[in-house]
């Protein structure tokens, strides 16, 4: 069935409008952060030709600590990423070649936990961190993320494994290593792809968590998404300096979807679409 | 005797190391997850304030709950939640399955676009819901000011007008997960058989009929995933309801999961608000078991 000429156009009509829908936001929000407060809210809005200026970005450095909050997210970020591969990936290794029954289902046990939602998991965890005096330290927010991301790797990495073949792991088996011998120094090595996917969705987690940083940390720990809260609530109304802290903000997410997407999708369907 | 020995030889041989590659994570989850799930339990059958300077803790039994169920403000907030799951969910569904047919050509500049609708999934959930809220405002935004060329009246912006708010919520979670949807729906597409398309074009069925006939009874499996992950994630909404409603006017985009925030984290009732999280825990728990069983059902 060939599609007529005047389908084509409307099939076209609807795509722009389309991507004109979905990125006009981003859009905004990019030359908002290049724009000078009279411009930004101008009416009409002026989407194309307006005065360049770096100033929003010069003051978001440093009139607000900026440097501090990407600094603490990327510490929390960082931690989080680590401790929950650390735990991860063994455990997602176990439980695929395992002929266990009960290692098996135990995956089913970390996707239930990946789906708790975070509110239930936050007022315990408050309580708690608040009695061990950890409230306001980076450690009570990389704790409470790596339950999520550590679960999340469980999960990927256990179906990565299952899609390796094994010859290799057999073949170190029968020359007599342990099994948790093949795991380090035959599948681990050859699993780089696996743990990159899987590293790559658990980074986009713990850097655009809002929630738990807003309860756990003080105001020397807050993370970026809180300092542009606190940021743009201050006395005079700065949506350009708020537009200038996003851009730092999205930073990773733009990377990513643009360049690892694939990897990115797999992640957050679940498993659900092989991406 | 014999197999016994045979078993625990095994055990120590294979699973016995399955399990210690395992266990480091397992201790984790049950300190860090497990306990802390058991202490709301725990903390929901007590009448417990934070605000209290004696910090007493009065053992109520199930009196929260009971009182969960009865309170206006509780079930209100389920309504929204429930007009707000409903109305993302079959949007996200539709406008989703449409992107999908849209964006399905594998040619070079369609596939570059469908990486550009990846972004709003990445970005951060509170920037998001800044810019929308921004995007709203009633005096400088962008949407009003199309609104009020258009003839339509605004009043005090789409986020502060009791009839639009809950509307312009939901737009926004239209503008971050509908790309998901196409995502996971573009996947199914792909895996549909050929077959039953070249036998419609020899029976001289029209493109509609064989979108509806063929594609459409496939798509169920997919559909079913799609719709599960979206009614669990729908259901936590939060980030960006803080940054533009905080759940007003009123409490008219007051979610559960909202209200349960400002229950625990504002007026400090935390054994309230940990019987109220346990519920939504619930709720979400039985989604998960159904998601779980679909997904397997479909990869075996």
């Amino acid at each position: 069935m060939k599609k007529s000429p005047l389908e084509k156009i409307t099939l076209a009509i609807l795509i722009i409008a389309v991507m004109i829908f979905f990125m006009m936001p981003i859009y905004w929000l990019l030359i908002t952060a290049f724009k000078y407060g009279r411009e930004a809210f101008a009416i009409p809005p002026k989407w194309l030709f307006f005065d360049f200026t770096l100033k929003n970005f010069i003051e978001a450095l440093t009139t607000v600590k900026t440097p501090r909050f990407i600094l603490n997210s990327i510490i929390i970020t960082t931690g989080a990423t680590l401790l929950s591969l650390i735990l991860g990936v063994p455990a997602g290794y176990a439980i695929a070649r395992s002929k266990s029954k009960l290692l098996n289902f135990s995956s089913y046990f970390f996707l239930l936990l990946l789906m708790v939602p975070p509110v239930a998991m936050l007022i315990p965890f408050y309580l708690i961190m608040r009695d061990v005096h950890l409230l306001g330290s980076y450690f009570a927010v990389i704790l409470l993320d790596t339950v999520f991301d550590a679960s999340f790797v469980v999960w990927m990495m256990r179906s990565y494994f299952a899609d390796v073949p094994q010859e290799m792991e057999e073949a170190a088996l029968v020359d007599g290593a342990s099994h948790v011998g093949a795991f380090f120094k035959v599948a681990l090595p050859l699993s780089t792809p696996g743990i990159v996917a899987s590293a790559l969705y658990v980074i986009i987690y713990s850097w655009n968590d809002f929630l738990f940083a807003l309860m756990l940390t003080s105001p020397k720990t807050k993370t970026i998404p809180l300092g542009i809260l606190a940021s743009f609530s201050a006395v005079e109304i700065g949506w350009g300096r708020m537009a200038a802290m996003s851009i730092f903000a999205i930073i990773p997410a733009v990377i990513i979807s643009l360049f690892l997407n694939k990897y990115f999708v797999r992640g957050l369907t679940m498993g659900a679409t092989k991406g | 005797m014999k197999s016994f020995a045979l078993t625990f030889r095994r055990f120590f041989r294979d699973d016995g190391q399955y399990l210690l590659l395992l266990s480091p994570l397992l201790i984790f989850a049950v300190v860090v997850a497990i306990y802390p799930l058991f202490f709301s339990f725990r903390i929901s059958l007590f009448d417990y304030r934070l605000t209290d300077p004696n910090q007493t803790q009065t053992f109520v039994g199930l009196k929260n709950y009971i009182r969960a169920f009865s309170d206006t403000v509780v079930l209100d907030s389920l309504k929204t939640t429930l007009i707000y799951v409903f109305g993302t969910v079959t949007l996200e569904l539709v406008f989703g399955l449409g992107l999908a047919l849209l964006l399905s050509a594998e040619v070079r500049i369609i596939r570059m676009l469908r990486s550009f609708l990846i972004m709003p999934m990445a970005i951060p959930p509170l920037v998001v819901g800044l810019v929308w809220k921004a995007l709203y405002n009633a005096d400088f935004g962008v949407i009003p000011f199309y609104m009020k060329a258009l003839g339509l009246s605004v009043g005090h912006g789409p986020l502060a007008e009791l009839k639009l708010a809950m509307l312009a919520v939901i737009l926004i979670d239209l503008w971050q997960w509908t790309p998901l949807l196409m995502v996971i729906f573009l996947a199914g597409l792909k895996s549909l058989p050929t077959e039953p398309y070249e036998a419609a074009v020899v029976d001289g069925a029209s493109r509609w009929q064989s979108f509806w006939f063929i594609t459409l009874p496939l798509l169920k499996p997919t559909m079913l995933v799609a719709l599960l992950l979206r009614t669990m994630q729908s259901f936590k909404v939060f980030d960006t309801i803080y940054a533009t409603t905080a759940g007003g006017p009123g409490s008219a985009t007051t979610v559960l999961n909202f209200h349960i925030y400002t229950v625990g984290m504002t007026f400090f009732d935390m054994g309230y608000a940990a019987a109220l999280a346990n519920i939504l825990l619930v709720v979400i728990a039985v989604l998960s078991i159904i998601y779980i069983m679909v997904l397997e059902r479909q990869q075996f």
